[in-house]
């Protein structure tokens, strides 16, 4: 246990950005293996972009909202 | 030899270098310099071997694809980690992070355990300095394996891609050792936030390419997008910056306000 604690510590040790890039990285991975959601294809960079920016968004709001 | 992703490595490598270098600093001056550079140096000997294998394995292995996919997760991870911490600093919602005041705080726990300057060869000190060190150096490890693999292009190749990443970071890790040893004192005019939040963009804008790429997304300008992801975050930091620094005298504010009407409330309360 202690070991999984230090590689999540050591990678990224923040829970809003771990999930966000996961939801992300699947959405964009649905996107790009169903037929039905093709069409999606061609807006995928600008949604990886704006879930970045929104997880970072997420997180920092977490902080600000933690520090008071 | 590929500049911006020895660039990347030596931006990155210098952060950490300095971080263990502060570290290797205190235990030379408080307990004993042989103690300090035996533990920095076994360190160092066994991070070669984890690079040597894991490089090794990684490049002669896993496909290009998954691995920039795998690499660009990871970098955005580690990147959105570097972005907050230096947002959060720049807005002044978290202290700056200060070099000498590790370096006092370190010194100040030796003093406490009653270590002193001797000439042998000290378990602590080499425990304290080795541990320092390969921590730092094992994110540089990192950096350079999974940048350097993953910067792999027609021009270069994966095994081209890492040497350019480690090219980086020793050019880093000499510098920062030269300039210690020429100051003898932390390092403390290494503006570290400024470099963290350089190397978080650079970081979550390689990240968030090679994990487009490795889940199919088609770069408009391929390569040169990375310009405008970079501006693009940039842009999207000091807008956070500046909306932090807003909340924060909201907050003050309020809070001054409060407490300007509780001690009238008080003053009210005692009058007969």
């Amino acid at each position: 246990m202690n070991v999984i604690k230090a590689i999540y510590d050591f990678l990224v040790g923040d829970m809003i950005i771990l999930v966000g890039v996961i939801i992300t990285v699947l959405i964009l991975a649905l996107i790009n293996s169903l037929q039905i959601l093709a069409p999606l294809r061609v807006v995928a960079g600008t949604l990886l972009i704006i879930a970045v920016l929104g997880t970072l968004l997420a997180t920092l709001n977490r902080e600000t909202k933690a520090k008071r | 030899m590929q500049w911006e992703v020895a660039t990347t490595a030596f931006l990155a490598s210098a952060v950490e270098f300095v971080e263990a270098f502060t570290i290797v600093l205190v235990v030379g001056v408080t307990i004993n310099w042989r103690s300090s550079l035996t533990g920095a140096f076994a360190a160092a000997a066994t991070l070669a071997l984890i690079i040597a294998t894991l490089g090794v394995a990684l490049v002669q292995f896993v496909p290009i694809d998954i691995l920039r996919l795998t690499v660009g997760v990871l970098l955005v991870l580690f990147g959105l980690k570097w972005l907050k911490k230096a947002i959060l600093r720049y807005s002044g919602i978290k202290a700056l992070h200060d070099e000498e005041a590790i370096f006092e705080e370190t010194m100040a726990e030796l003093r406490a355990r009653g270590e002193t300057v001797s000439p042998q060869i000290h378990p602590f000190g080499v425990a304290l300095s080795y541990k320092a060190v390969l921590l730092e150096g094992l994110e540089v490890a990192f950096i350079v394996i999974t940048f350097g693999s993953s910067a792999a292009s027609n021009v270069c190749s994966q095994t081209c891609g890492i040497n350019s990443a480690a090219i980086g970071a020793a050019v880093a890790g000499l510098l920062v050792i030269l300039a210690g040893a020429l100051v003898r004192a932390p390092l403390t005019q290494v503006p570290e936030n400024t470099l963290k939040f350089v190397v978080g963009i650079m970081l979550t804008t390689f990240g968030t390419f090679w994990a487009g790429e490795g889940l199919g997304v088609v770069w408009p300008f391929a390569d040169a997008s990375l310009i405008g992801l970079a501006v693009l975050y940039l842009l999207a930091s000091f807008v956070l910056v500046t909306w932090l620094k807003q909340r924060k005298q909201q907050r003050l504010a309020y809070a001054q306000a409060n407490s300007h009407t509780v001690a009238v409330g008080q003053q009210g309360e005692a009058k007969p």
